[in-house]
């Protein structure tokens, strides 16, 4: 494990140089897939950019396509270029942060490959080795498995040896549980990180801060004053060339079991002893194992599937299939904060936009002495926390329309990220490699969590697996099906469409 | 007669400022306005008003703020005017926009300036006195400026006299003052990578610290190195010398002790060479900009131990 810095460095200083990466390599399995293009480059360049990284920090990219650390290099350069945000590019730094990019080919169920890459590992000497695994999620429990079978898997007195799953871990609760089982085989539960990227955005983190660094959310935050609880995580696009992988996810799998479930767990926790990793999923996973589990006869009335007008003519899509992109449930959670509060959570492809907030609506004011101006009672207060885009915070409430008479109407009071911080935040991403390199767990999920996760949806699987629905049920362009509004107006609310 | 400046108009000149860029957004997607300090910058007359409008707009971008501009100049008079400094970040279709004060004064006026911009400062937000150039070291000129602020920042390495430089934050540090120093925050790079080597080695067996400068006069960066060095390392022995002609500021630093022997040498300015454990490491250090190193400092807003012991 590394010591932490501050504990007996006499040249630590956590303010200014904390979080910092020690001398390891980086081994990226799919390193020629759109995740480490897109994401995975752009980020560890920017945290070169951002003097995070030692000079010595190298990479190792695999796939199975032949070529040459040059060739891959150029690639890696050319994704950088292409996909930084909100960034300048450095082409002095990148080539300081090149020299330490390398890449073997080769086919993941070879042993060959581990055996090439002990031996680029053993060249490069550093003490750390972080894995990352961006394959296929097939491909999870074999490279794991061949990674300790080539003696590569277990931290040793030199350093850590880590691991990095990306999600889906599993495809239901027993899938989960039988991956966890292999990479327990060769990764202690400390070495192995499960990323949710939602958790890395800085707005969900920043929920934490704002439940838990202010006096006057937190004494509102239950069910004496909260109505209802809305997640929405809608995309404007539609499965964009994955048609194949999505037609076997569905936005449930894709986007509730774990993302929004995770932000649900943010959203609702208790207030955690002490900001530490084990403290903080602690807390989300004691949240997540109180979600109530729905009983079979119930699922039909919490929970809705739809897949858009034209899904089936994607490439790669079944033309009979029967794909959620659209997915909707309420839950419940069975403790004394939330006891009856429902939380509605909702993902979908095709919609009118590209939006992921969370609105928290309260109750009504006890006693009505005013009306709005269409005669109807006046709207309860909201708060909105934003995650993406335009990420931020509003508050709505009523407030007198200036004139006479005493006639109301909703405003809203707005935080916006950039309005106090300026334009940059880091990607989940730079926060999420930089965690796993200085051994920050917080913002990663555990197997409980995970496995919670899977419990909550299981009934919905089930029953969704066995159906025949009646598909497509929604227009591109629109929040899903009609059944998405009704589940809601069952209970006398209604979805925000902002 | 000293002239005088109503805040007010200032403020109502603002406003008129928010109201045009306002209109001219019309037809994008409009201006979002940012603040979440005031910085106060005392320039000199001779500082160069377009350099220092780029640096203010380059930090602007992680500190948007409302910069106020103090600008001194020898000649009498007090004038003010308002700019803004906006910016589209990459991929949004929303300027980011912040507001700037520019305030002339002349030396008779400087004692005025403090109640003029009492009201200026953005309420119940930091705010940060940069001064730029050195004049802050010869005398108290901008302590009326000083119960404004939370924090000052400096530029000790701009002073003809280093020592005496150096002596002045310290007085101000001994009155309460939060105050930080550029020449400290140029070493955060050499100083992270010194941490670095001890991460996984224990630095108890170091005895002996020789550290050389170039140049006539120790650099205020060599100083704080070498007093950051001796509060490191209570039990060592720290030197400060002169070293060889050429290159200005610190040259080598050389640890020594039981089982330990550590050596940083400066070739040249942007290149650090470590010996340490039989291994030559070569790092790149960057000359940071004024920008980088003022954005450093105004995210930290509060208590600086590792400065404070320095400067103890």
């Amino acid at each position: 494990m590394l010591k932490p810095v501050a504990s007996n460095n006499p040249f630590a200083d956590p303010l200014r140089f904390d979080r910092r990466v020690p001398e390891c390599a980086l081994v990226i399995f799919g390193a020629n897939g759109d995740l480490t293009k897109r994401k995975l480059l752009p980020a560890l360049y920017r945290l070169a950019y951002e003097r995070r990284l030692p000079d010595s920090f190298a990479i190792v990219g695999n796939s199975r396509t032949e070529m040459t650390d040059e060739v891959f290099r150029e690639k890696m350069h050319e994704s950088v270029k292409q996909f930084l945000e909100d960034s300048p590019f450095d082409e002095d730094l990148w080539n300081n942060f090149a020299r330490n990019i390398f890449y073997i080919a080769g086919d993941l169920n070879d042993p060959k490959l581990y055996s090439d890459l002990k031996a680029k590992l053993d060249e490069l000497n550093r003490p750390n080795v972080l894995y990352y695994l961006s394959t296929q999620p097939s491909y999870y429990g074999p490279v794991v498995e061949a990674i300790g079978a080539a003696g590569m898997g277990r931290s040793t007195e030199k350093g850590w040896h880590r691991v990095v799953i990306e999600k889906p871990f599993g495809h239901d609760l027993e899938s989960a549980r039988a991956l966890n089982a292999r990479v327990h085989s060769v990764f202690p539960e400390e070495a192995v990180y499960r990323i949710d990227h939602y958790l890395g955005k800085e707005t969900v983190q920043n929920i934490i801060a704002f439940r838990f660094g202010n006096g006057i959310f937190e004494p509102l935050w239950n069910r004496r004053y909260v109505n209802h609880v809305q997640i929405t995580a809608a995309e404007s696009i539609g499965v964009e060339g994955r048609g194949a992988y999505y037609q076997e996810a569905g936005a449930l799998r894709d986007m509730i079991q774990n993302h929004l479930l995770q932000v649900m767990a943010t959203v609702a926790m208790e207030p955690p002893a002490a900001f530490e990793p084990d403290a903080m999923r602690d807390e989300r996973a004691k949240l997540l194992r109180s979600v109530k589990i729905m009983k079979p006869e119930e699922v039909h009335l919490y929970s809705v599937a739809g897949q858009y007008r034209g899904f089936r003519e994607e490439k790669g899509v079944d033309s009979q299939s029967q794909t959620n992109t659209f997915a909707a449930a309420t839950f419940f959670v069975d403790n004394w904060r939330w006891a009856g509060v429902p939380f509605y959570i909702r993902s979908g492809k095709k919609m009118p936009k590209r939006t992921t907030d969370i609105a928290i609506q309260f109750n009504s004011a006890p006693h009505t002495l005013f009306t709005s101006e269409d005669g109807r009672p006046p709207r309860p207060n909201l708060l909105i926390l934003r995650i993406q885009p335009e990420e931020g915070i509003s508050l709505r409430f009523l407030s007198k329309y200036p004139g006479a008479g005493m006639r109301l109407r909703p405003v809203s009071m707005d935080f916006n990220y950039g309005s106090s911080f300026g334009e940059r935040s880091p990607s989940a991403y730079e926060t999420l490699l930089m965690d796993v390199m200085i051994g920050d767990a917080t913002l990663y999920t555990r197997q409980d969590m995970v496995e919670a996760s899977w419990k909550a949806v299981t009934p919905i699987l089930d029953d969704w697996t066995t159906r025949s629905f009646d598909f497509p049920n929604y227009d591109p362009g629109t929040w899903g099906p009609a059944e998405s509004d009704a589940m809601l107006a069952r209970n006398g609310h209604k979805w925000r469409n902002g | 007669m000293v002239a005088t400046l109503e805040p007010e108009k200032i403020l109502k000149d603002l406003r008129n400022l928010w109201s045009e860029l306002g209109r001219g957004a019309e037809v994008t997607g409009g201006v979002l306005r940012a603040c979440g300090m005031t910085l106060v910058v005392a320039a000199e007359s001779g500082d160069d008003t377009e350099e220092l409008r780029r640096t203010l707009g380059v930090l602007m971008h992680d500190h948007p703020a409302r910069a106020i501009v103090l600008r001194l100049q020898e000649k009498p008079g007090l004038d003010a005017n308002v700019f803004s400094q906006c910016w589209m970040p990459f991929g949004k279709h929303q300027q980011i926009c912040a507001e700037g004060i520019e305030i002339t004064a002349g030396s008779m006026e400087l004692a005025h300036v403090a109640q003029l911009l009492l009201p200026l400062i953005v309420s119940d937000l930091p705010a940060v006195l940069w001064c730029r150039g050195p004049r802050v070291f010869s005398g108290d000129v901008f302590a009326p400026l000083l119960p404004l602020v939370q924090k000052m920042i400096v530029d000790s390495g701009t002073a003809a006299d280093p020592q005496a430089a150096i002596a002045v934050i310290r007085d101000l540090h001994r009155q309460g003052r939060l105050v930080a120093d550029l020449a400290w925050t140029k070493l955060t790079g050499l100083r992270e990578l010194m941490a670095s080597l001890f991460d996984e080695r224990s630095a108890v067996g170091i005895k002996s610290v020789k550290i050389l400068y170039g140049g006539d006069v120790a650099s205020p960066s060599s100083i704080y190195f070498s007093a950051w060095m001796e509060r490191a390392l209570p039990g060592a022995q720290v030197t400060l010398n002169r070293g060889d002609e050429g290159l200005r500021g610190l040259r080598s630093i050389v640890l020594s002790g039981e089982g330990c022997e550590v050596t940083i040498t400066r070739p040249d300015k942007t290149t650090l060479e470590v010996h340490c454990g039989g291994r030559i490491r070569r790092s790149t250090t960057m000359l940071l900009a004024e920008e980088v190193l003022m954005g450093e400092e105004l995210s930290i807003l509060g208590a600086d131990p590792v400065f404070d012991k320095v400067l103890a």
